[in-house]
């Protein structure tokens, strides 16, 4: 059994804390992504994890070990790095051969192993040219293919899609979702991307300036983010966050403009109470060209400063509360910039964070 | 739930020091503990022909005397003099080699394998290939005036005062200007090619565009060039023992031939420790100035180089 | 003036700049060169003999004690001593440059940069005032006129600069190559052999070049530290010819040339490493 369990884990570079006493807990064969904007502390982390950086305090086992002390090498683990990695010196069978023969495993076994990694990643062609002979996808299949012919307790990625194109990624990220349904293993995996992060995990760790902010499965953190940090963060085009006031029952927006509190926060808010209204695009849609046309949803005329088209979609730039907030329109139409639509605001999904603290008043 | 500080850690932390003890060791063992020892012997009367005298201390007589000694001065003036004219001219003509270098685009690699041979005669050699081109009976320099017409005297290079000073700076930039060219061509080619066609659209002139973008650029590449120079500024002293040996009469005396006279010739070693010590005051302030001036110009470029 | 005939006109000045310069890099050492295989009588005639008359081995012979004429100059025992110091002192510098250059690209510590400055430092020590106390002490200890004596001068000599340089190739290596390695099964040792050194090799080659010509060219200290042919290294022995009564200037350029010959042959192998060895290891700090 290969779980992963972090124990308030804290990581100084002198007296500079840069992680700060962490809890994670990653099942076996479980997908966990660590997301978040740089210099949050997620590469740190992961990392730590594979012994590449000490652990100033805390704990971490993998399994039922007490990893803390163990070199790399110990720690029967395998990872990608974001520049792969590979090594320019050997072909890429030696690359993919190289930890079993360090291991000094028997020549037929490290061949049978090579054989199979290459056959799943489709590397079978490549086998003798080297790394500088190989495209960029190319090579972050032979940086995948190393992880896995070792039959590790868990795989360690790197940030790994972020030196390829946006097509590759698109593509490259598929494979890794394959690939982690065909060789089950514990996979920890770390990307800035946050459409990675739901495409590809089975549970989000959204971290930010060495904390964790919040733990869920990509849809618990997409439709309850405990704060706004996370309501802005995971989604695109991010959630729109308006500064409100909330007064007798109503959402009342800088601009005099108000929605009514959501039903099913009702009794979390108080009167008075400054908050932060959160609505994503999505739920932001002119009259007779949304999807919500159920459930407990405001009106509200609202000026387009500026439409953008996507083909299948209109992203609508306009402001509310004072602030830019942006709309969809489920219809390829184009919009005068200064034209007025009525805007159907979806209030089941609408969010309310505390104004003080960013939390959500649902918590 | 602070931990104490476990061996594995330990053993991490004390790695670098581990793999750098040898370095130090034999640096501790050349280096640190001769110039120790060479400080004390310079607060001591010690002659070499008298073994005895080293334990005679004279407290800071010998610093007194050298610096009282009209001799220690102008010698001291003239190494000054020496290494700001040559440092000067090495990183102008460098300079001028890199990007007359630059503009060559077929020989190029050879032209600059070319320019590092200098760099790897020996000073040795140096010296003793400008002694025989400017010898004034045989040498070749005299030769060819005498044979092309233009003078007849025999033009004492090596003999005159300023001629010989002269004669030694030619061998010094002959020799170390490469180090700047090659540095500073580097620094060409890893010259981005954004920021000078910006300028250029921005209306910039030619020697404006050199002034304000390509220098600028460059000043990382001629501090390297400068701090590595500096390291060895002293190697100036193969060449003047070989081309004049200080002489005639003390004319070409830098203050490292002088040190080598008084400890070495006249057997006073603690009055040429001193002196020693001097000299490596000056060697080591010139260093951790290019070598502070460099930071600062990292620092400046944001790590653009 | 008009663009294409100011481009010419920029052509023509560059190639007549080039062509002076390399005039001026070259022939002194080619005169020099020519002059060894020139008899002196020649070399000292009056008016200058330009076009050469006698063009042979016979200074070569002579220095090496095979010829007619013999000379007083041990100049083979000179060569095995420059070879012996050189090559040894090297081998060492190498072994603890790449020791200490590891540590500097690989490992944060502190006083790291002041460490660092340190190394360089020592090494500005000029080599004559180093000399005094060196030459007091190796009399004291029996290392005065060795080759042992010279060979662990010549080591600490190369240390700092060889340390900067091979600090500069690894870090060519990314970091992330020994990570791979050990996440991949390698201690770090293994690591270091398998993985960074083969990928390093090159650079640190030219290092050990670049300190070999150190030694092999080096004046000051052995000046002081040498006597007899038991240690004397070349530079050193090149001084005797102007010891004598008239200088055998042909004598003394045939034993320039067996200096700047392996000189010119190791600078041409090192350069490209060399080059790119002192501009990383100095900008990229």
């Amino acid at each position: 059994m290969s779980e992963i369990k972090l124990t308030n884990v804290v990581k100084r570079y002198g007296r500079v804390e840069v992680v700060h006493g962490i809890n994670l807990e990653i099942a076996h064969n479980e997908f966990v992504v660590l997301v978040g904007p740089s210099g949050c502390g997620k590469s740190t982390t992961l990392r730590m994890i594979a012994g590449l950086e000490e652990i100033s305090d805390g704990e971490i086992h993998i399994g039922d070990a007490l990893v803390n002390d163990l070199p790399p090498r110990k720690r029967n683990i395998s990872m990608v790095f974001q520049n792969y990695a590979l090594y320019p010196h050997m072909s890429v069978r030696e690359n993919l051969g190289f930890g079993l023969k360090i291991a000094k495993q028997s020549e037929a076994m490290i061949e049978e192993r090579v054989g199979e990694a290459a056959e799943i990643l489709g590397l079978s062609e490549l086998m003798d040219r080297t790394p500088a002979e190989l495209s960029g996808g190319q090579r972050q299949r032979v940086a995948m293919g190393r992880a896995i012919v070792r039959h590790p307790e868990a795989f360690l990625f790197d940030e790994p899609l972020s030196n390829l194109d946006a097509k590759l990624r698109v593509q490259m990220r598929t494979e890794i979702k394959k690939l982690h349904s065909k060789v089950k293993t514990t996979v920890v995996y770390v990307t800035h991307d946050q459409v990675e992060a739901m495409t590809l995990a089975d549970r989000i760790v959204v971290m930010k300036d060495g904390y964790i902010e919040q733990v869920g499965t990509p849809m618990e953190v997409f439709n309850h983010p405990v704060n706004t940090f996370v309501a802005s963060f995971i989604g695109s085009p991010p959630m729109n966050l308006i500064p409100a006031r909330v007064e007798s029952g109503k959402v009342k927006l800088a601009d005099g403009a108000s929605v009514p509190v959501p039903n099913r926060l009702a009794d979390k808010v108080r009167d008075g109470q400054d908050v932060i209204f959160g609505l994503r695009p999505d739920d932001m849609t002119p009259e007779g060209h949304g999807i919500n046309d159920t459930g407990q949803v405001a009106t509200l005329e609202l000026t387009v400063d500026l439409a953008e088209l996507l083909g299948t979609e209109t992203l609508l730039y306009t402001q509310l509360g004072g602030q830019d907030a942006l709309g969809k329109m489920f219809d390829p139409r184009d919009v005068a910039a200064g034209e007025t639509l009525r805007f159907r605001l979806s209030l089941d999904k609408a969010h309310l964070f505390d104004a003080t603290s960013g939390k959500s008043v649902r918590l | 739930m602070a931990r104490t500080k476990s061996p594995y850690k330990t053993r991490l932390a004390l790695t670098p020091y581990l793999l750098l003890s040898p370095a130090f060791l034999v640096l501790i063992f050349v280096v640190a503990l001769p110039l120790v020892f060479s400080l004390y012997t310079s607060f001591t009367g010690y002659r070499l022909v008298r073994p005895d005298t080293l334990w005679n201390w004279v407290g800071t007589r010998n610093y007194e005397r050298i610096f009282a000694d009209l001799d220690f001065w102008i010698a001291f003036g003239r190494t000054i003099l020496f290494l700001a004219i040559a440092l000067n001219l090495e990183f102008i003509l460098g300079l001028g080699i890199a990007l007359l270098i630059n503009r060559i685009t077929w020989g190029q690699r050879t032209l600059r394998t070319i320019m590092m041979f200098p760099m790897m005669f020996s000073p040795i050699l140096v010296g003793y290939q400008f002694k025989f081109i400017f010898n004034d009976n045989i040498g070749v320099l005299n030769n060819a005036l005498q044979s092309l017409g233009i003078s007849d005297a025999a033009t004492p290079w090596l003999v005159d005062r300023y001629l010989a000073l002269g004669s030694i700076i030619f061998a010094e930039v002959w020799m170390s200007t490469s180090v700047f060219a090659i540095l500073l061509l580097a620094g060409l080619f890893a010259m981005p090619r954004d920021p000078i066609e910006a300028a250029r659209v921005d209306g910039c002139s030619p020697w404006q565009v050199f002034r304000h973008i390509t220098l600028p650029f460059l000043m990382p590449f001629a501090f390297i060039a400068m701090t590595i120079r500096s390291l060895d500024v002293a190697r100036a002293y193969d060449i003047v023992d070989v081309m004049t040996g200080g002489g005639p009469a003390g004319r070409t005396e830098l203050l490292w031939t002088l040190i080598a006279r008084v400890g070495y010739d006249n057997a006073r070693m603690g009055q040429a420790n001193a002196m020693a010590y001097v000299s490596i005051i000056l060697s080591i302030a010139f260093t951790y100035y290019f070598f502070t001036k460099l930071v600062a110009a990292r620092r400046y470029m944001g790590g653009a180089a | 003036m008009s663009g294409p005939l100011k481009r010419r006109i920029v052509a023509v000045a560059t190639w007549i700049g080039t062509f002076l310069l390399m005039l001026v890099i070259c022939l002194p050492g080619l005169w020099v060169m020519l002059t060894g295989f020139r008899p002196n009588r020649e070399v000292l005639a009056k008016p200058a003999i330009w076009i050469p008359e006698q063009f042979n081995l016979n200074n070569f012979a002579k220095i090496f004690g095979f010829g007619a004429e013999q000379i007083a100059i041990p100049v083979p025992a000179y060569f095995t001593n420059s070879l012996v110091i050189a090559l040894t002192s090297t081998a060492i510098a190498l072994i603890i440059g790449m020791s200490g250059g590891y540590a500097f690209a690989r490992f944060r510590f502190p006083f790291k940069d002041s460490i660092f400055l340190g190394l360089m430092l020592s090494r500005t020590v000029p080599g004559i005032a180093l000399s005094l106390p060196v030459f007091m002490i190796w009399s004291r200890i029996g290392l005065i006129d060795t080759k042992l004596g010279m060979i662990i001068v010549y080591t600490a000599l190369n240390i700092p600069f060889t340390i900067w340089l091979i600090d500069g190739f690894f870090r060519q290596v990314p970091k992330e190559m020994s990570e791979a390695a050990q996440v991949d099964g390698c201690t770090r040792w293994q690591a270091f052999w398998k993985v960074e050194f083969p990928l390093a090799k090159s650079g640190i080659a030219s290092a050990g070049i670049f300190a070999f010509l150190t030694s092999w060219n080096e004046y000051a200290l052995a000046s002081q530290l040498t006597r007899s042919t038991d240690s004397k290294t070349l530079p050193v022995g090149l001084m005797d010819f102007t010891a004598q009564f008239t200088i055998d200037w042909a004598g003394m350029s045939a034993m320039a040339v067996i200096i700047i010959i392996p000189a010119l042959i190791l600078t041409f192998l090192v350069q490209k490493h060399l080059i790119a060895g002192l501009t990383f290891g100095g900008v990229k700090g």
